[in-house]
Formats: C-alpha cells, structure tokens, sequence
C-alpha cells in the first residue's frame, strides 16, 4: 500500500520539483543578495558591535527597546512620517496634473512630455548639488529673489521649521519626472473608444476625467502610490548632501540615521535595529494600503 | 484573473520592500568591500614583488586632502619618487577623513592595506585600538630617528603613554579672524582683538550693523573643544581620556557651561550669526560681510585673507573672564603604517614619512595649504620669512600653538567615539541656537557621549 502512495506523492510534486528547478537560479541571486543581508541586519540587531562592526555582545531586545524610548529615534519618526505626507501627495498630485496636460494631442507636445519627464535624468547627487545652491543664505537664488521683492530672508536650511520643508520641496522636484512618466504610459494606455463613445454621449471634461480616466488609471496610480511612499520612506542623497540630518535633528530621516549610526559611530546593532523598525513600518503601510486603498482599484 | 494580478503585485510589492529595506543598511556595508577590494586589486598588479628583482618597492599612501592640499601632495610625493630609486609612493586620495576610514576598516591589518593612511586626530585612539597598525615608535628607536626637532606641542597630541604612535602630518589649530575695517567703522582698535568672552560679546554687539552680525563659529565640536580646552577644562574623565578608557563626558561642566552661555548670550541679544554646518558658508559669509569676526581653523587664513576685499585680522580664540588662557589643542591629522604588510614596504614606508618632515617639505606644505609645519625648522626657510613678512596673520597661528602650555587640556581627549560625540555637541548647538537652555543641551550631549562610551568600552576586544 505505502509504495503506490509514495510514487502518487512524488508525481503529485512534480510541478512543485519543476517550478523549483526554474526558480532556483533567482533564488540564488536573492538568498545572496537580499535575504543574507536581511537576515544578518536581523542578528545584528540583537547585538552591540565592536568597533570594527563584529556581532560582540547579545543584548536581545535592548536595542529596540533603547530605540523606541530614545527621543532622538522618536524625532527621527516624526521628521520620516512628516517628509513622506509633505512629498508623496503633492508629487503625484502635481504628476498627474502634469500627465493630463501631457496627454493631449497637440503640436510638439513631444518637448513638453520631454521636458516634464527630464528630473529623472538628473542623480539624485547632481540635483541636490544644484538645489543646496539656490538655498544658500548668502548667494542663493530664493533669498535673492526674496530680497527683490522685499520680503524678510529665510534660512531654507538652517532654520529648523523651514528646513523639513526645503528639503521636502527639493524631492518632489526631483520625483516628479519618474510618477509622470509613469502615470503618462497608464493614460496612454486607456482606449479611446472610451472617450469617444462618452463624447456621443456629450459628457465634460470633468466629467470624462472623473468617470473615465481615473477609474481606468487606478492600478496605475496605486502602483506609483505604493512606489512613492517606499522610496519616500528611504530618501538619503539630498538629506546627505543639503542638510547632514541637521539643524537640530529636524530632517533626520530614519534612513540617514540607520547610516551616521553604522558608518559614523560604529554602531551596526543599533543601526540594524532601526533597519528592522523601518522595515516593519514600510510593510505595515503598505499592507494597509492594500487592505485599504486597493478597494477603490479597477482592474480591467 | 482579477484575484491573481491583487495578490502577485502584493507578493512583488513585499519582495520590493524587502529588498529596498534591505540595501538600505547591509547593502551598503557590503558595498564598500568590494570598493576596497577593487583599489587593492588593482595594485597588486602593480606592487613590485621584492628588492630580490632589483625593481622598485611601491607602496600606496591614502590620504583625505582635496584641492590646494591634494596638489601640494601629489607634488611632495613626486618629489620623493624622484630623490632616490629604491622606493616609490603612490598617493591615492579616498574621499573625506571618514570615508577613507571606513574603506580602511575593509582591508585593515591584511596585506592588501595602504602601507601609509593618513587618520584624523579623532581617530587616534580608534587606531590604536583597531589592531591595524604598527607603532611608529618602533621606527624611531630602531632608527635612533631624533624626534626633538619636531614641534613638541604637535607631538604632545599623538603621543600616548609615551609612546608616539603616528607621524604627525598636517596639524591645525583655530583662530579667530576677523574683518579689520569693521573694527573701525565701529570704533574698535583693529590692531587688538577682543580676548576675552566678555570682550568679545562687547565687540559683537558694537559691531552688529542691519547688514552684518558680530560673531559667529562654524557648528562643528572642534571649535567647542578648543573653547573648553583653552580654560583648562577636561573634555573626559581618566585624565580626559590618557590615563585609561573614559567612562564620563566632563565637557557639561563649569568650563563648557561658559562656551555655551557665552553663544547664548550673543545669540539672544541678536550679535550672533549662525550659518550652519558648512565651512564654505561661513567662510563666505566672512568674505561678503556678513560676519564681522568668526572662528576658523588655521588652515583657512589664507584663503581669508586672499577672499576678503577686506583688511583681515587674525587672533588668538578667546576664554572666559575669570581663567587665564591655556592654549589650543591640536587638530588635523597624522600618518599611520600598516601591520601585517610586507617589511620591504614598511622601509619605504618610513622612509617617506621621514622625507615628509624635512625642514624644505614642510615649508612647502605650510606654504600651500596654511597648516602647520610640524618641524619648526621650516620656520627658518626663506620662503616662509618672505611670506610672513608680507602676511603677519601667519604668524598669529604659530604663535599661539607655541604659547600653548603643556597639560591634560591642551593635549586634547582621547576616545574611541569621538566622531559619535562631535555629533551630540552638533546638536547641542543647534538646540542652543533655537532658545534651549545651556544646562540642559549640554547635559543631554554629555549623556549620549556616555552611553557611546559605555558600548564600546564593553564591546572592546
């Protein structure tokens, strides 16, 4: 009896065996470079490291525990939850806006969706090099044109309110070009029977807008939310670059914290720790924007 | 077909997340590695295996000056392949004093590393801890190599236990500088700068017009040191850190609680510029008036005098009322050699930092770049009489590192954590700046230096 039941076992996996076969070489690659790094950050976590960043002393969850009452990390929370609701709505928002324009079939139009897609060209570096420029208190474009219209200076970068906010207004610059591009292949995408059969009909614009468009740009739209929102999580150059997680903390987002932690004070069991919070913040998010947001999705 | 796009776009969105998360941390600790690898690799092409060949020995020196300071270099190290044929040093520069830290922390102690690093002063006592290198006392007794005609202040800085464990390279100090005609404009002596705190909030206040503040200093922990430093006050416990690991931030005591309320008081009564973090800021806003007087390592005196349309003056930095003046405490950076390479490379190791402070290199480099030199010697050299005679600011600098009195403050703290602790007192500033009381920012600071002191006392092998 046993005999036919284990050959009917071994036929019955055959698709799970080949299925594995395939995936092998992907899970290679991934076991090497996503899931060790992750779970070596898991280890680390629990530890305190020497000084050249070896796992030196097991101290379970105190790093976590540290973290959550350290009012530095609290701060660092705050400022990531802030810098994502200033950046992701206005972003895609602006987007959007930018990709509708786009849209329309006129002369040229070309340039513009060139023009309007082009921030993605630029590095993250570069841009932030160029926007630390138009910040500076002494020589910078905004103060200047502060000065002209006589209206008091601001200290974009050094001014602990403002500086969330400059920064915040750098990144939806350079984010801009990646969600048009991408919203502008979703619009494209939509038949234009649906339109023209609407027009018979002598629907607006808006009209048009609300009931055509955005119904049929949805999976689109949730995909560049999804993506906005964990790459605002885990923004670094322009923090780096225009403001060190400075002044008095106010944009030290978690990500550069997780890095002046590990690569200026040595510290990876603490730096591994935040990696993991993070980690579990983005996955909590998202889950709920799929639980949540994916409602309101239409899939053709 | 609805149901399976939902749930695969979910699985791929976690495995984003996932990997995302991922590279955020580990995989950029992992990217330095192969970075460090690759530089080695490279070499071993080139390292010549043995004077048995007749061939040259080449060495890598990896240093963190960029601009006028990496074209100075690049010129010494040419000058001493050129000197003699037994060795040859190729000077690499690998980015800031921390990034070349960190890639030194990939090949440390193995033979693939730089025979000579040039480490900051901070990470003098991370050095010797690290294991990576050979005391360069051992050279100069095995040399009989005579260390008194190097400057003593510099090397009361890198000696430990008695024991000299880097050669001292590039060493700053800070100053005070400050615009001479808004002196006069605002009735001040230009030729005699305020000395003390109180002078100084005076002159600060004197000196504050609607275009220009009165005084301002970079926010970076050196200036802070120095200003503690300079009224005899410890940094860290165990004799600021020399006598045994320190286990307690001192620096929120009597003499700390003066820089601070001496910032704060100038702050509240408007006389106090802030312009950041950034070196380039605050040299500029000196260079466009905005400043009347700030602090500056000695380093930058020549690229003051040079940027200001201005008369420039420069000072010794100030101290409190009630204390007499110590001195300062020795910045910049100091060379190290490698264990574990190979003997041949450490010779032509030590023969270059040898070459490096004869009397005619280190003119060349105090010339160019405005920092030490670290033998007075050079001092004597005509060039750098000429150059004196013409800008006496120079001069102000060497003074005052040679009017500095030997002791546990003016040698300056060792510890591990240093680059953790300069940060706490960022911030510190920073909160001061926004109207927190003195007390309180420092108390904060002082605690996470401890805590960072702690971990890596218990962390430490």
């Amino acid at each position: 009896m046993t005999r036919p039941s284990t050959m009917t076992m071994w036929r019955k996996t055959v698709d799970g065996r080949t299925a594995a076969l395939y995936l092998l070489p992907s899970i290679i690659l991934f076991s090497v470079f996503v899931f060790y790094p992750m779970f070596r950050t898991i280890y680390l976590s629990f530890f305190l490291t020497d000084q050249t960043g070896n796992a030196a002393i097991m101290v379970g969850f105190e790093n976590f525990v540290y973290l959550l009452g350290s009012s530095e990390f609290q701060n660092s929370m705050k400022a990531t939850g802030l810098f994502v609701l200033y950046t992701v709505p206005i972003t895609i928002v602006l987007a959007l806006f930018f990709a509708l324009l786009a849209n329309e079939k006129l002369k040229g139009i070309g340039f513009f969706r060139t023009m309007y897609s082009s921030t993605m060209g630029i590095s993250v570096a570069a841009s932030s090099v160029i926007w630390l420029f138009m910040f500076n208190p002494s020589i910078g474009m905004f103060n200047r044109l502060l000065g002209v219209l006589s209206l008091p200076q601001i200290q974009w970068l050094l001014d602990p309110e403002w500086a969330l906010l400059s920064v915040s207004i750098s990144t939806i610059w350079m984010n801009i070009g990646f969600s048009f591009l991408i919203l502008l292949g979703g619009l494209q995408n939509i038949d234009e029977h649906l339109y023209e059969s609407s027009r018979i009909d002598g629907a607006g614009y808006f009209y048009r807008l609300r009931r055509i468009t955005l119904p049929m740009l949805s999976p689109t739209l949730f995909f560049i939310i999804t993506i906005s929102l964990i790459n605002a999580f885990q923004t670094f150059g322009q923090i780096d670059i225009l403001t060190k997680g400075g002044p008095s903390q106010s944009t030290n987002l978690i990500v550069y914290s997780i890095y002046r932690e590990a690569f200026i004070n040595y510290q990876f069991g603490t730096a591994s720790a935040q990696a993991v919070i993070l980690f579990l913040i983005i996955l909590i998010v998202t889950i709920l924007q799929f639980k949540l947001g994916e409602r309101k999705v239409h899939y053709q | 077909m609805k149901k399976m796009i939902k749930s695969s776009l979910f699985w791929m969105l976690i495995l984003a997340v996932a990997i995302l998360t991922a590279c955020t941390n580990s995989d950029s600790k992992d990217k330095d590695e192969p970075k460090t690898n690759d530089t080695s690799s490279e070499t071993e092409g080139t390292k010549t295996d043995g004077a048995a060949t007749g061939e040259k020995v080449s060495i890598e020196f990896w240093h963190a000056m960029s601009g006028t300071g990496q074209e100075s270099i690049d010129a010494i190290v040419k000058g001493f392949n050129e000197s003699q044929d037994k060795y040859e040093v190729k000077a690499e520069f690998q980015g800031s004093y921390e990034e070349s830290l960190t890639k030194l922390r990939g090949v440390g102690g193995t033979k693939d590393a730089p025979a000579i690093t040039q480490v900051f002063e901070v990470g003098t006592k991370y050095m010797i801890d690290s294991g990576y290198i050979e005391p360069m006392q051992k050279f100069i007794d095995e040399d009989n190599y005579d260390l008194s005609q190097l400057e003593g202040n510099i090397l009361n800085y890198y000696r430990v236990d008695g024991e000299l464990y880097s050669m001292p390279f590039n060493s700053s100090t800070p100053v005070m500088i400050y615009n001479k005609d808004a002196f006069k404009a605002a009735g001040l002596d230009p030729d005699k700068a305020p000395e003390t705190f109180a002078e100084v909030i005076d002159a600060a206040a004197k000196l504050k017009t609607d275009e220009m503040y009165g005084f301002s200093m970079l926010t970076y922990g050196w200036f802070f040191e120095q200003l503690v430093a300079t009224q005899g006050g410890l940094y860290v416990n165990e004799d600021n850190g020399r006598s045994g690991d320190a286990t307690e931030a001192l620096f929120n005591g009597p003499e700390g609680l003066n820089v601070f309320r001496f910032l704060d008081t100038m702050n509240k009564a408007g006389t106090f510029g802030n312009f950041g973090t950034n070196w380039d800021d605050i040299r500029s806003a000196f260079a466009t008036g905005k400043v009347a007087m700030y602090m500056d390592s000695s380093a930058g005196v020549a690229g003051a005098i040079k940027n200001a349309p201005f008369d420039v003056g420069v000072a010794y930095i100030p101290h409190a009322d009630e204390v007499k003046r110590n001195g300062v405490v020795i910045g910049g950076a100091s060379l190290w050699m490698s264990k574990g390479i190979a003997e041949e490379d450490q010779e032509a190791a030590w023969e270059f930092m040898k070459y490096m402070t004869t009397p005619e290199v280190q003119a060349k480099w105090h010339l160019d770049t405005g920092y030490f030199a670290i033998n007075p010697a050079a001092y004597e050299e005509q060039n750098v009489k000429d150059k004196w005679a013409e800008f006496p600011q120079f001069k102000v600098t060497v003074d005052q590192l040679q009017d500095t009195v030997p002791g546990l403050a003016t040698q300056g703290a060792l510890i591990s954590v240093f680059p953790e602790s300069r940060q706490q007192i960022v911030t510190a500033l920073e909160e001061l700046y926004q109207g927190k009381g003195p007390q309180e920012v420092l108390d904060k600071a002082a605690e996470g230096t401890n805590r960072a002191m702690e971990i890596a006392n218990k962390t430490k092998k």
